[in-house]
């Protein structure tokens, strides 16, 4: 059976933003697009949510000696971030040079206001408008299409324009890949080939723990019979099939009678695997019609054998040797990774941080996983660096972001779920991601040659999360939020026990506050101009000065107005009130998709334990650069016109930040002043 | 076009007819299809929403 190609991919239209959107071109060999050999040259590490404060303290113990090395050579400064710090908005600031007034993205959702609908902000699906019906198929006629909503130019596009070759490993929040002839290999944003950003499948014999109301994966009941476990892997909705159904792929699993062994069989392959060990990557194909399958990868972990059976599988990966999805620009380079490396992880963010919350890996089995990640990252980030000799190369780290948020619990002595005894175990897996960090920046700094500036940025710093915020049950609570059925608050999700004709606001995401406008919401109420304005000045106000009654603290540091904070010209997205929370403080975990809790404060009792979507000047980012910096409160967006500035390009008049470095000029004048 | 007869207590018929004549329907009968057509509607939707749900819950922020 052949792979799914591409065009028909686009045209089977599967749901949740899982379509083709690029016309790429599909070389064999990946070169990176400019052809210039550039005397100066860019070498960016993009440490996602690396922290100023840590960082600090432990160059100052002398645990990061690369790191100190490079401040001592050139400059440290804290990184002002984006509002609000969220992943996808952040790096399309330094992306763009632009604020999400200008890029469009706003959160990680956005919603629709004339549905009340969320939506996932960083791809929009446009599916396929004409099919034809053959019996039980649905064949179509026209191609759907994935585009990126994100607005603006990407600065390597801009490179690309002055025939600059550039390579961008991952970088978050550029799924699918913006159209270019450069080397990129999309990050954050990409989906699993299920379509979702997460999905795990578990299968366990333990009736405890069978709960199908868990996010970001599904737990099977099993049974052993014989030795034997039947099962099924989910994948993606069939398209081609009248009533959409989910494709699934059938496996066995023996179990050894005696020994905490068993064999896994799947689509014609076998493998065994011992109690807690970790199958390489297997290919699996879903079959949609008879000439057509979707090709991904997953790992299987036996977590154990008896006297409960336990198997956990990883997100599907689309396969980067068959990609059915855009996730590189060109098409072959995905292929080439593989080529060299064998099958590696796809999904945008791919370690599995549901599973460890949901108690279906443990502390140690989730980093087995992230180590598997950061070994690849630290492997292909060789191969690159070695190759690099001309133009620009940014390099992203994941590991960095996902261990913070999920052990923070084990540094912070005020979190609900700290534990003396799991603290001793696992409380330096922090400090130890940032010394890999430093190993990593170690071989960069030996690799680069003096006319390489080297940049060591990351997109946010790191908070603790003790208590968390319902944003709409204080809505509800200070009048601005209507119910249909006061007894049915807290049940449901995306405000379906809401009455609008009631509401004068409501908040989706994690930091968005929107109005209920007449005119732009479907059942809006309140009036633009003064009444909004009025009414946003009022809600904002009430929002900083909002206390606790647990720890006396705000919640809500800052409130921001979004026509203060945001310019450019594609505002029609951005909610009206974007919530800055205080150290310690987050949106409740039900609130961003629309559920209304009874409670507005609540702690934190989840092992997401460290957070970043707080008000900017809680976590800033890092920025670590072999020269001098001359801006004192630099910000993402200054990033992109100083990459542009090194290469002598004009700075595109949208982009709103200012270069960090002094100009050749100012250069020139500085070291004549010092002289004279 | 065929036609189905459906019993409704008599207390909910009578409500049904007020408020259809309220509302301005021609007859109880066209607003009870209205309100059965938007229901169904609403949950032929439904698919929609788990799907978009079952992305979202995916991202390790929300729950």
């Amino acid at each position: 059976m052949k792979g799914i190609n591409r065009r028909d991919f686009i045209k089977l239209g599967l749901a949740s933003g899982t379509l083709m959107a690029l016309g790429g071109s599909s070389e064999l060999l990946t070169k990176t697009y400019g052809k210039r050999e550039t005397q100066k040259k860019v070498l960016i590490l993009g440490l996602d949510g690396m922290d100023p404060h840590l960082l600090e303290v432990w160059m100052k113990q002398g645990k990061l000696p690369a790191f100190q090395r490079l401040w001592r050579q050139g400059d440290f400064r804290r990184l002002r971030t984006s509002i609000p710090p969220q992943s996808p908005v952040a790096w399309s600031n330094f992306i763009t040079g632009m604020n999400p007034g200008g890029h469009a993205i706003f959160d990680f959702v956005h919603r629709d206001p004339e549905t009340y609908f969320p939506e996932f902000s960083g791809a929009e699906t446009l599916e396929t408008q004409k099919t034809i019906r053959i019996g039980n198929l649905v064949l179509p006629l026209s191609g759907g299409e994935v585009r990126l909503t994100r607005k603006g130019r990407a600065f390597w596009q801009i490179l690309e324009d002055y025939d600059i070759p550039a390579t961008v490993f991952k970088m978050p929040g550029n799924y699918p890949p913006a159209p270019t002839k450069q080397r990129t290999l999309s990050g954050m944003g990409t989906p699993d080939l299920v379509g979702t950003l997460n999905h795990f499948n578990y299968y366990t014999t333990e009736f405890a723990e069978i709960n199908e109301d868990i996010g970001g994966g599904a737990i099977h009941e099993v049974y052993v019979a014989e030795n034997k476990v039947e099962a099924s892997l989910p994948g993606p909705v069939n398209s081609f099939k009248k009533d959409r159904p989910e494709s699934s792929i059938d496996f066995t699993v023996f179990i050894d009678p005696v020994n905490p062994v068993a064999k896994i069989s799947i689509q014609g392959k076998e493998f065994i695997l011992k109690e807690g060990e970790w199958s390489p990557w297997i290919r699996v194909q879903f079959r949609m019609i008879p000439t057509q399958s979707a090709n991904g990868i997953c790992m299987f972990y036996l977590k154990q054998v008896r006297p409960e059976f336990k198997l956990y599988v990883s997100p599907i990966n689309i396969d980067p040797a068959a990609a059915d999805l855009p996730i590189s620009t060109p098409k072959s380079y995905s292929e080439e990774l593989e080529k060299r490396f064998g099958p590696f992880f796809t999904k945008g963010l791919p370690a599995d941080t549901k599973a460890l919350d949901n108690n279906v890996l443990d502390d140690g089995e989730f980093l087995q996983q992230d180590d598997f990640i950061l070994q690849e990252r630290l492997e292909m980030f060789e191969y690159e660096l070695q190759r690099f000799d001309s133009g620009l190369l940014f390099y992203y780290v994941s590991s960095t972001d996902q261990r913070q948020h999920m052990f923070w619990r084990h540094i912070d002595k005020a979190n609900p779920l700290y534990d003396p005894k799991q603290a001793e175990k696992y409380g330096r897996t922090i400090e130890n991601i940032y010394v890999e960090m430093d190993r990593m920046l170690a071989k960069a700094m030996d690799k680069i040659d003096k006319d390489t500036v080297l940049i060591v940025m990351s997109d946010h710093g790191f908070s603790p999360f003790r208590r968390s915020f319902n944003p709409n049950t204080w809505l509800k609570e200070n009048g601005y939020h209507g119910l249909i059925n006061e007894w049915r608050q807290g049940r449901e999700d995306l405000f379906m026990n809401t009455d609008w004709s009631k509401t004068k606001a409501y908040a989706y995401g994690l930091n968005g506050l929107y109005i209920n406008q007449k005119g732009r919401e479907s059942e809006g109420i309140v009036n633009p101009g003064a009444e909004k304005e009025a009414l946003v000045r009022e809600i904002a106000h009430k929002l900083e000065n909002f206390r606790d009654p647990q720890t006396g603290e705000r919640p809500v540091l800052r409130a921001f107005v979004a026509t203060d904070v945001y310019q450019g010209s594609n505002m029609d997205k951005a909610p009206d009130i974007i919530i800055g929370y205080n150290q310690g403080y987050r949106v409740s975990w039900s609130a961003p998709l629309g559920r209304i809790p009874k409670e507005i404060l609540e702690d934190n009792t989840e092992k997401w334990s460290g957070d970043h979507c707080m008000a900017p000047e809680v976590i800033p980012g890092i920025l670590l650069v072999n020269q001098e910096i001359k801006a004192e409160s630099p910000a993402l967006y200054d990033l992109t016109p100083t990459i542009l500035q090194v290469f002598g390009i004009e700075i595109p008049k949208e982009m709103i930040g200012k270069p960090v470095f002094l100009s050749s000029g100012e250069r020139n004048g500085k070291n004549q002043n010092k002289t004279g | 076009m065929g036609k189905t007869k459906i019993k409704l207590a008599k207390e909910l018929m009578e409500k049904v007819k007020k408020y259809a004549e309220m509302a301005g329907y021609s007859s109880a009968e066209e607003f009870i299809t209205h309100c059965l057509e938007k229901e169904i509607a609403k949950l032929e939707e439904s698919d929609s929403e788990e799907e978009v749900k079952k992305k979202l819950k995916g991202l390790g922020y929300i729950s």
